[in-house]
């Protein structure tokens, strides 16, 4: 999205927001390597099934819920029960 | 690696309708190649589960007058060869 | 009947590692052991040093701006090669003339075994998308004002390269150690949104 323009000003101030606003975004940021280390994807495949959520959700989401749904996305497309 | 250090190259147009790695601000423009980086394999097709290319990666500067119509400043974006054309 | 993108993401997470779990692709410790040594061994610290040492060493310098990754498997730090799931480094460094700025439009890319996990900011829509158009707003919006004499050059993360800027070493901290020189370097230092 580089030089779309709308999106206001950088959230820059009082340290500009810690690297993860939850445990569980935390844990999903792990959750994601592991499998990754393990083989389940790779990150291009990671990187286009957070692409692939419908624009809509896409930019409603916050950060990690993007992952999250990527996620939820190849386990179902890698045949996890 | 077909491109040479400090020669001029242009970015495919094109929208795939698969991922890839090309951003939609440089895609037609022409900039300049500062560094060959690594022959690694094209996200194009490791994302969509085949064999992949494997292609040296170059980066490339572009500038904001050209990008933008504006702006004194330059954006150096890595692309991989199969991104690119002589201009 | 709810479907489960109702629930609040916590409960989605739980769920989804649940699942996982049952299937035998993961489990809670190898979860908890991966944060573990994440918080312990990925710090801005990491990158700090490495600038400091560059400052205070000509031959280091010039290694970390010609091969980042022996630069920083010179500290033990953690930076494999793209082939092994790493990452290329490339260190750009700030001058008179040039000051760089580190973004990744597509998606967020960053160093994270040299700078930690990557602050909320850097990940905003605002930043992956004014930062290649008008990144000399941006650098105001967090305090930076660079003279007009100076040219941004703005470092898109697009490929298996990670970019980590060095800073220019601020005046008068000639008689400094490496241990207080590398105090002084911030995370935001590293990503080129503040001087140090």
């Amino acid at each position: 999205m580089g030089g779309q323009t709308g999106f206001g000003p950088v959230p820059a101030g009082e340290g500009g927001g810690p690297p993860f606003a939850a445990d569980w975004e935390a844990r999903v940021y792990a959750l994601a390597a592991v499998l990754r280390r393990r083989g389940l994807f790779n990150d291009d495949e990671l990187r286009d099934a957070i692409e692939r959520l419908p624009p809509g959700e896409y930019l409603a989401a916050s950060y990690y819920e993007r992952w999250l749904a990527a996620l939820e996305t190849l386990a179902a497309e890698k045949g996890v029960p | 690696m077909t491109y040479q250090v400090g020669s001029r190259v242009r970015v495919r147009t094109g929208d795939p309708d698969h991922h890839t790695r090309v951003p939609r601000y440089v895609r037609g423009h022409t900039g300049e190649i500062v560094a060959a980086l690594g022959r690694w394999p094209v996200p194009d097709d490791s994302a969509r589960g085949l064999p992949p290319r494997v292609e040296t990666c170059y980066a490339i500067r572009f500038s904001a007058a050209d990008l933008w119509g504006g702006g004194d400043h330059t954006v150096t974006v890595d692309l991989w060869e199969s991104y690119l054309d002589r201009p | 009947m709810t479907g489960h993108e109702d629930l609040p993401a916590a409960a989605r997470a739980r769920r989804l590692e649940e699942r996982l779990i049952a299937a035998g692709l993961t489990s809670d410790d190898e979860i908890d052991d991966f944060l573990t040594r994440l918080y312990a061994n990925a710090s801005p610290v990491n990158g700090a040093r490495m600038a400091a040492r560059a400052w205070t060493d000509p031959a280091y310098r010039a290694l970390l701006l010609t091969d980042g990754n022996a630069a920083a498997s010179q500290f033990g730090f953690t930076v494999a090669p793209p082939a092994d799931g790493g990452y290329q480094l490339r260190v750009v460094a700030n001058t008179e003339q040039v000051h760089n700025v580190i973004v990744c439009t597509l998606c967020s890319c960053y160093p994270v075994s040299l700078l930690g996990p990557s602050p909320g900011w850097y990940k905003s829509f605002a930043y992956r998308s004014r930062t290649v158009r008008e990144p000399r707003a941006v650098l105001a919006e967090f305090g930076v004002t660079l003279p007009d004499t100076t040219r941004i050059s703005v470092w898109d993360s697009t490929s298996e390269a990670r970019y980590l800027v060095l800073p220019a070493r601020p005046a008068g901290t000639g008689a400094l150690g490496e241990d207080q020189l590398t105090a002084l370097v911030t995370r935001n230092g590293l990503i080129g949104t503040a001087l140090v």
